[in-house]
């Protein structure tokens, strides 16, 4: 790590490698990690083996984290599924008023032990707010937010949405210190991306080549009594599926779609999973792709699920070239056998399942897949503008490495650019980064993640539910702008205050415990300890001529506490002249994101700060929305 | 300090005063300088402002703007269809006087109609037939109906090609939680459902007074110019709002906004244009046009949605009556819905629908494009209203004709349609 050449003292590396590597410092971290070697603490880190008993009893608490697809399906119906069922069952009447439909399906859904799909994504929430803020592997976390971003799918997809705790788990942690080739083949299967950008209704065009014909033909032509028996299986199975497309085509909701390409998910692969907009494909390569992909689907619900899945076991199936994985489905009916031309690369006929994968494999390790990735982890993990030599360097190492993501962490931190003075404190942190490293640098605790979410939510990064497929921007303008910053001073001054319910916050953790001696020491204490490595003086500087009444800010903390122990709820109005703003006697009672009134009128000279304002604003300053 | 009426030399006049309390004195910088613009430009271009309303569900256009004299409808929704000759008064349409009639609840814009300011689109929808929400509203949201990938919105879009006016931190405000995709992009919009809360919290000991003084002295000093410029916006902004005092905004006379969040959205809309904060774009949204089940005739879930759309845009009307000339409104649903009902009382998903548009300048007082007779064969698929407007061409109209967009292809990248005419000059 060529920290020494840019002419950073190893204190400066370790709180630069943890402004981009971790969720912020915590009291003491980048001491920790220079006493520990900064080498040796991001190989511990990229080995992800650290526990933590209370994340784990936090985590433990979240019963949807552990959840199968298959227990998805059958425990979190989709509320028109609900609907439908409730209806067929009786217990519905279709004509009642919206109000006590609801009524009635609420409780429906609570005798039949249905769970309602928020509930997954809010739990989904409240993992990262707890991973971020206390996981000791936060390398592995912050690589998590990067490639969960990168292969997006997102909640406020309908049809995904219940699937994307699985889609995380299964897909991006799974793999986040594996092989790219594996993420994106995980991603490529996941019920979630199917749904998501459509590829589960990808069918090859009605009169085209499947993999079944193709196979169907071969078998009937069979001499004698074995081909005649398939003729005859086969008959039976094409009057099964008439009768099935009848029988759909009266529940408008389950009408099967109509055959046909998707060009979706093809189009969103190559340009922003793989090779990037201006990677060097055509219009041809997106439709040729989006062929190659046909029939990649998934197990329908309800009692098709069963059924098919057990068709799907018979020998005749993958003779016909079904594949069932879990619940991803090659539906070899639906594929498209005919020939295709690929990125200039000619593919055969008469091919199934393989033949996507192919293509897959082909577009990971595609030159300018290394390009594409390289730039964008250097946006996230350098700045917003990396220098070209940089993005050539991680590129080739993309490529030597086989697209190896572990890897990828330390070709970073090997390029000189990664500790150039240009790239430190040049990201504008996410608002989901500000609320883990504002609670990080507190040494508080998260006991309920619901209130810091919903700060995140309004500072302008509504986890899982931004609504397009690239995922939520990566560059300071998206996240900087006068609403944003406003949210993001308020947010500083609540969580100092202890007015994020569910965070635990106790200011004197910030500095182990230690009570400083006078404002100014507070002052100078906590814009150190909250922004280790930096130069403080700035802060200090803009902060200090408020300072000017210090005696008198303590005199009010203290008579503030003992006011709000002896006064209860009696009206504080006019109590004393040195106060004109004196609060109402319990803070935590107070909803949070109830309009506040501001009690009191207003002085004409402000008062001075006090320590949690100190707090407060440093947390809320521009200094600290920097990483 | 004195309440509306606003008035920009009043406002001028009373802006110098009380803000010691945030530490600044004199008026917000960039109402200096909208002002001054505005007193120099007294013969050239006004601020304009487009207010967009998504109807988000899928509006039945067909029971908005019903045909009076087609029995088809009749035959195809039962229990659904309005006509004239409903035995029940309420249950009829009010009648336009050219074939076409308007659902009784939207009776507050009916005078809108006649006096020629209100048109109506039908047919409207997009090329893409998609029955899914969630799709087709990205879709009319980013304005490219193939593609899911177009990472901005066509108003923020318009913005960009508008002709650039000093900044303002009130250029685009959306008046919802979250910022809609209409307004992703690269020009700064404001989402803040209630503009009271665009202010510093904290009581008591965390007095929001010196907190904004510290947080002013620390942005202002602050090396990276993005966030100095944020800052500086950000406590211009506070300091407007606080001049202006939203919390005791009331609306002109007669602008009775029903309760709910659609009216509170129009009211402060209404309340930024008349603030002359140089707003631009401002958009709300309302729910619930997703009638699948019990949708009702002169009562019932779409009714009611309908009577709150209705009051809502009448009292905005009435409401910016001096502002007129600079305003157009423009309504939007992703789809409209089947011309026959289903079995639970309501309609599905189907193809197009009808807007609403408002505004002085507007080709008023007429159904614009229109719906095919209701028989199955003469339906998209049997069972839709056909597309017959494409939104864009309504939505490149508006944003042409009234924000001065010129580059329509960069409007509606991979769009090579022709504007509807729908403003005059």
């Amino acid at each position: 790590m060529p920290w020494s050449d840019a002419g950073l003292s190893e204190h400066q590396a370790a709180s630069h490698l943890v402004d981009r590597f971790t969720f912020g410092p915590t009291p003491g971290l980048v001491d920790q990690i220079v006493a520990q070697g900064l080498e040796e603490w991001l190989a511990r880190q990229l080995r992800a083996d650290a526990r933590s008993d209370d994340l784990d009893a936090k985590l433990a608490a979240l019963g949807t984290l552990a959840l199968t697809n298959d227990e998805i399906v059958r425990d979190y119906p989709r509320p028109g599924r609900l609907r439908r069922q409730a209806i067929a069952a009786g217990r519905l009447d279709p004509e009642l008023a919206g109000g006590d439909q609801r009524r009635v399906l609420r409780q429906y859904a609570q005798e039949m032990g249905y769970k309602p799909q928020r509930q997954i994504v809010g739990e989904l929430v409240a993992q990262r707010l707890y991973r971020a803020v206390h996981s000791p592997n936060q390398v592995a976390e912050v690589l998590v937010d990067f490639w969960f971003n990168h292969l997006y799918v997102s909640a406020t997809d309908n049809q995904c949405r219940r699937f994307i705790g699985t889609y995380e788990r299964d897909v991006v942690r799974a793999h986040v210190f594996g092989r790219f080739v594996e993420m994106l083949r995980a991603s490529a299967r996941h019920p979630a991306m199917l749904l998501y950008l459509d590829n589960a209704l990808s069918s090859a065009p009605e009169h085209v080549a499947t993999p079944v014909t193709l196979a169907q033909a071969e078998l009937r032509q069979q001499p004698g009594r074995a081909g005649r028996r398939y003729d005859k299986i086969f008959e039976q199975m094409e009057r099964n599926e008439a009768k099935r497309q009848k029988r759909m085509q009266e529940i408008p909701e389950e009408r099967p779609p109509r055959r046909g390409v998707n060009e979706n998910y093809a189009r969103e692969l190559l340009e922003l999973h793989t090779l990037g907009v201006d990677g060097g494909y055509t219009q041809r390569d997106v439709e040729e792709i989006a062929r190659a992909l046909t029939g990649w689907t998934l197990l329908p619900d309800g009692e098709r699920r069963a059924r098919i899945r057990e068709r799907m076991q018979r020998p005749l199936a993958a003779q016909l070239g079904f594949v069932l994985d879990g619940d991803f489905l090659f539906a070899a009916d639906r594929h498209d056998a005919e020939a295709k031309q690929v990125l200039g690369r000619a593919l055969p006929p008469g091919r199934g399942i393989e033949e996507g994968e192919d293509v897959l494999d082909m577009l990971a390790h595609h030159p300018s897949t290394a390009r594409h990735l390289a730039r964008k982890l250097a946006v996230r993990f350098v700045r917003d503008d990396p220098p070209a030599s940089l993005v050539e360097r991680l590129a080739a190492a993309f490529e030597a490495s086989g697209g190896d993501l572990r890897e990828m962490v330390w070709a970073l931190v090997a390029c000189p650019e990664f500790w150039d003075e240009s790239a430190r404190r040049a990201k504008v942190k996410s608002p989901y980064e500000l609320a883990a490293s504002s609670v990080r640098a507190l040494g508080a605790e998260v006991v309920r993640p619901r209130h810091l979410a919903r700060w995140v939510d309004r500072m302008g990064q509504p986890l899982y539910r931004y609504q397009a497929p690239m995922g939520f921007p990566d560059r300071a303008t998206a996240w900087v702008d006068a609403g944003a910053l406003l949210q993001r001073m308020n947010f500083g001054m609540s969580l100092a205050a202890g007015r994020v319910p569910g965070v635990r916050v106790d200011v004197a953790q910030a500095l182990g415990g230690r009570e400083p001696e006078s404002a100014d020491a507070a002052l100078v204490e906590y814009s150190r300890a909250l922004l280790p490595g930096r130069d403080v003086e700035p802060t200090l500087t803009a902060l200090r001529p408020l300072l000017g009444q210090a005696q008198i800010a303590a005199e009010i903390d203290r008579r503030a506490a003992a006011a709000e122990r002896d006064a209860g709820s009696r009206a504080s109005a006019g109590m004393d002249s040195m106060q004109p703003q004196m609060e109402g006697p319990e803070e935590a009672l107070i909803d949070p994101l109830a309009p506040e009134e501001d009690s009191g009128a207003e002085a004409s000279e402000p008062a001075a700060l006090t320590l949690t304002q100190v707090v407060g604003l440093i947390l809320g300053s521009p200094e600290f929305q920097r990483r | 300090m004195k309440r509306g009426p606003w008035n920009r030399r009043l406002f001028l006049k009373t802006t110098g005063l009380g803000l010691v309390a945030l530490g600044a004195g004199g008026p917000p910088r960039f109402l200096e300088r909208l002002v001054s613009q505005a007193h120099a430009d007294a013969s050239g271009r006004r601020r304009r402002t487009l207010v967009a309303i998504f109807q988000r569900g899928a509006m039945d256009g067909l029971m908005a703007v019903p045909p009076l004299e087609d029995a088809g409808l009749k035959e195809l929704r039962p229990r659904l269809a309005m006509t004239p000759r409903a035995s029940d008064a309420r249950a009829r349409p009010l009648d336009l006087g050219n074939g076409f009639g308007l659902h009784p609840a939207f009776e507050p814009l009916r005078g809108l109609y006649r006096d020629g300011v209100l048109a109506l689109v039908h047919g409207i929808g997009s090329p893409n037939n998609t029955r899914s929400h969630f799709d087709a509203q990205d879709f009319m949201e980013t304005g490219t109906p193939f593609r899911k990938g177009t990472d901005s919105g066509w108003l923020n879009r318009a913005l960009r090609l508008a002709p650039a006016p000093e900044p303002t931190p009130f250029r685009a405000v959306a008046l919802t939680g979250a910022l809609p995709r209409s307004l992703y992009g690269s020009e700064p919009a404001l989402a803040i459902s209630d503009l009271r809360q665009f202010r510093l919290r904290g009581r008591g000991r965390t007095s929001p007074t010196t907190s904004a003084h510290g947080f002013e002295s620390l942005y202002e000093q602050t090396a990276m110019e993005l966030l100095r410029d944020a800052g500086d916006e950000s406590f211009e902004a506070m300091r407007t709002l606080k001049e202006l005092d939203a919390s005791s905004y009331e609306p002109a006379p007669g602008a009775d906004y029903p309760d709910g969040g659609l009216g509170a959205a129009l009211k402060q809309i209404a309340f930024l244009i008349k603030s002359g904060v140089g707003l631009e774009v401002g958009f709300a949204e309302t729910g619930g046009w997703d009638t699948h089940v019990g949708q009702g005739t002169f009562q019932g879930a779409f009714a009611k949605r309908s009577r709150d759309l209705a009051r809502c845009i009448a009292a905005f009307w009435t409401d910016i009556a001096a502002h007129r000339d600079d305003v157009v409104l423009l309504t939007m649903t992703e789809f409209g819905r089947t011309v026959h009902e289903n079995g639970s009382g309501g309609t599905d998903h189907g193809r197009a629908s009808c807007s609403f548009v408002l505004g002085t300048r507007v080709d008023g007082g007429k159904v614009h494009g229109g719906v095919p007779r209701l028989r199955r064969n003469e339906l998209e698929d049997g069972r839709d209203l056909p597309v017959q407007i494409d939104f864009r061409r309504v939505f490149a109209e508006v944003a042409g004709r009234h924000l001065g967009v010129q580059q329509d292809a960069a409007l509606f990248p991979g769009w090579d349609g022709s504007r509807y005419p729908l403003l005059r000059a």
